[in-house]
């Protein structure tokens, strides 16, 4: 049985916030600028992004909220009715409450009455996890409709008094510490929501599932992107192994770290899974029209890229489109909030037909997802 | 997520993509995968992975050296087999082969200067034989550079240079600062780096030119994924000297 995406939604909370705004409102570590922030955010090349915290730090949505927001939104231009709606499955790095399951809380919020639903915890890859289980109930014929919704609130993670509190961390010992500060100049809040059905929507475009594929090189790859640790090279406990949850914190175990020197893992191993489909006949490099991936085409400008220009698959420059210069990177909702714009922007002309290859890798411990997409009208 | 990612690995400006054959095109995509699954599964190499997690130490570093000396020596007698098993119809590739050689032939005695650098005793390195991985790793490549027009070897070639610019990209720096040796504990690492500027390029020709039906492919294929376990399995033997 075929599913389609037959209606989209994205919720950004407050205003876009500038470049050199963002300090403004995550706050600076007791009253120091970040030496870093500048070389991190240049790198990133990110323009505008948002934020569900104001300038005092003070959280403006509940990632519930924002999560609720996209998928009323995706409803609101749906032609179906909520009651519809079997499944609502929901990804997120980190739900408001650590127990129970975000989806709960989202289900709740939006008023849908006993439904399945799913709750996939990861980091940006969530996302596809969510995604493919609703696509699945779909295919086995459990479900009609299914809800899948995207939502992070990092910024919860990145304002000053986490770094404040954390003085016996690395961060505190450093002068300098890049693998604690790369990522909060990097990600930012939002939401996305997509409407499985197992029919086209009856007008407009749909976008018809083809396939969902994930490879994870858990087994080999040592963690690069986490919370919950210490970064101490050898110190294996984690934030409940503390005696207090105050211990974790001044050790900076609740930080969120990125192991930069491993991040070159990720593109490595986003160009094997890609190779892969490309071998096992599952993606065709020549019918790519449109090309969406979670990060840019600047982080590929490498060796890596022009080996798959020279063996014939590359994908060329005018195929990629990408929101996060101006949407921010907002982990897990990145895929859902490019989808839902890349459906309406004037920069990009659809037909029907055309073919959407979708990439979100993970560098938590190295997870890379694909989709693709066709597009069709009934 | 990955912005602002190492820029380790940007493109040399005027670097141009290089047309192929299709079947050297399926051979790069091929050779892709092995050089990536190689590359990651290094990372589950014991000594290798406290590179990664930051517990590299200078004993690791000198266990690393006394071990790569051998397969170095051994690496210069399979080219020069290699280059004299090509007959005259195979001279574009025999030149390539040759001009390899002469670049490394000598590249052991880089490894002996930077063991002793790295404060270990030049006995200790010259006396050390080949360990179990090292063995196989060599019998396999005289093994296959003595056949005729051993074109396969092109796969060897490829992970074992792959290798050497890595070292020179990821390892060099990340073994000082976890160790605080100096660079002449390095210098073979690092050479090898600035040594390989244009091997690229020259790859691409020779792949472009010998590799031209399927059975060639697969040869080249096959040859490269018994070198990258073999040369993992010669990394993974290290620790039995530790032991």
């Amino acid at each position: 049985m075929s599913v389609y995406i037959t209606s989209t939604g994205a919720f950004l909370p407050g205003p876009p916030i500038s470049t050199g705004e963002v300090e403004d409102i995550l706050g600076m570590v007791n009253g120091q600028p970040s030496s870093l922030r500048v070389q991190i955010q240049q790198a990133n090349k990110i323009q505008t992004r948002h934020y569900a915290i104001d300038a005092n730090q003070q959280t403006t949505h509940s990632n519930t909220e924002m999560a609720s927001a996209a998928a009323e939104q995706c409803l609101d231009r749906a032609y179906l009715n909520r009651q519809g709606v079997g499944m609502l499955a929901v990804a997120s790095t980190q739900g408001d409450l650590p127990a129970p399951g975000m989806a709960s809380m989202v289900q709740a919020n939006l008023g849908l009455p006993a439904i399945e639903i799913l709750t996939t915890h990861g980091i940006c890859s969530s996302s596809m996890m969510a995604l493919k289980a609703a696509y699945n109930s779909l295919r086995v014929g459990d479900h009609e409709a299914a809800m899948v919704v995207s939502s992070e609130l990092s910024s919860r993670l990145l304002k000053k008094q986490r770094y404040e509190a954390a003085t016996d961390s690395t961060f505190a010992a450093k002068r300098i510490d890049f693998n604690t500060e790369f990522l909060r100049w990097m990600l930012s809040d939002g939401a996305g929501a997509l409407l499985l059905q197992s029919t086209p929507a009856p007008k407009g475009y749909s976008l018809r599932i083809d396939w969902v594929r994930g490879f994870s090189h858990a087994h080999a790859l040592p963690t690069c992107m986490s919370v919950g640790s210490a970064g101490h090279p050898g110190d294996d406990r984690t934030w409940q192994d503390y005696d207090s949850y105050a211990d974790a914190e001044r050790a900076g175990a609740l930080l969120l770290r990125q192991d930069v020197r491993l991040l070159d893992n990720i593109i490595r191993m986003g160009v094997d899974g890609y190779l892969r489909l490309v071998q096992e006949g599952v993606s065709e490099p020549d019918k790519i029209d449109h090309f969406l991936c979670h990060y840019s085409s600047h982080h590929f400008r490498s060796k890596i890229l022009e080996m798959l220009d020279a063996a014939g698959v590359g994908i060329p420059e005018d195929r990629w489109w990408t929101n996060l210069y101006t949407r921010g990177n907002t982990g897990a909702a990145s895929l859902f909030i490019m989808i839902d714009e890349f459906l309406r922007t004037d920069e990009v002309t659809i037909k029907e037909g055309d073919c959407i290859l979708c990439f979100v890798p993970e560098s938590g411990r190295f997870n890379t997802t694909y989709m693709q997409l066709t597009v069709v009208k009934n | 997520m990955v912005d602002g990612a190492q820029e380790t690995e940007e493109l040399a400006a005027g670097d141009e993509v290089p047309i192929m054959n299709p079947n050297a095109q399926v051979c790069l995509q091929h050779l892709l995968r092995v050089w990536l699954g190689f590359e990651r599964d290094l990372s589950t190499v014991p000594l290798l992975r406290r590179l990664d997690l930051g517990t590299y130490t200078i004993e690791d570093h000198l266990c690393l050296l006394r071990n790569l000396r051998q397969q170095v020596i051994e690496g210069s007698r399979w080219i020069t087999r290699t280059a004299s098993s090509f007959d005259r119809h195979h001279a574009e590739i025999r030149s390539t082969v040759i001009s390899h050689a002469v670049d490394e032939h000598r590249d052991y005695e880089l490894l002996e200067k930077d063991y002793v650098a790295s404060g270990g005793q030049l006995e200790d390195i010259l006396g050390m034989e080949r360990n179990v991985g090292s063995e196989a790793l060599h019998g396999f490549l005289m093994y296959r550079a003595s056949r005729n027009n051993p074109v396969d070897l092109l796969g060897a070639m490829w992970i074992i240079e792959g290798l050497g610019e890595k070292m020179a990209r990821s390892w060099a720096e990340r073994i000082h600062e976890l160790t605080g040796l100096g660079e002449d504990s390095t210098r073979f690492m690092t050479y090898h780096g600035h040594n390989d500027g244009d091997h690229m390029q020259r790859f691409y020709r020779t792949l472009d030119e010998v590799c031209v039906d399927e059975r060639t492919t697969k040869a080249i294929v096959k040859t490269a994924r018994v070198v990258a376990r073999l040369y993992r399995l010669q990394l993974e033997e290290l620790n039995h000297d530790i032991e």
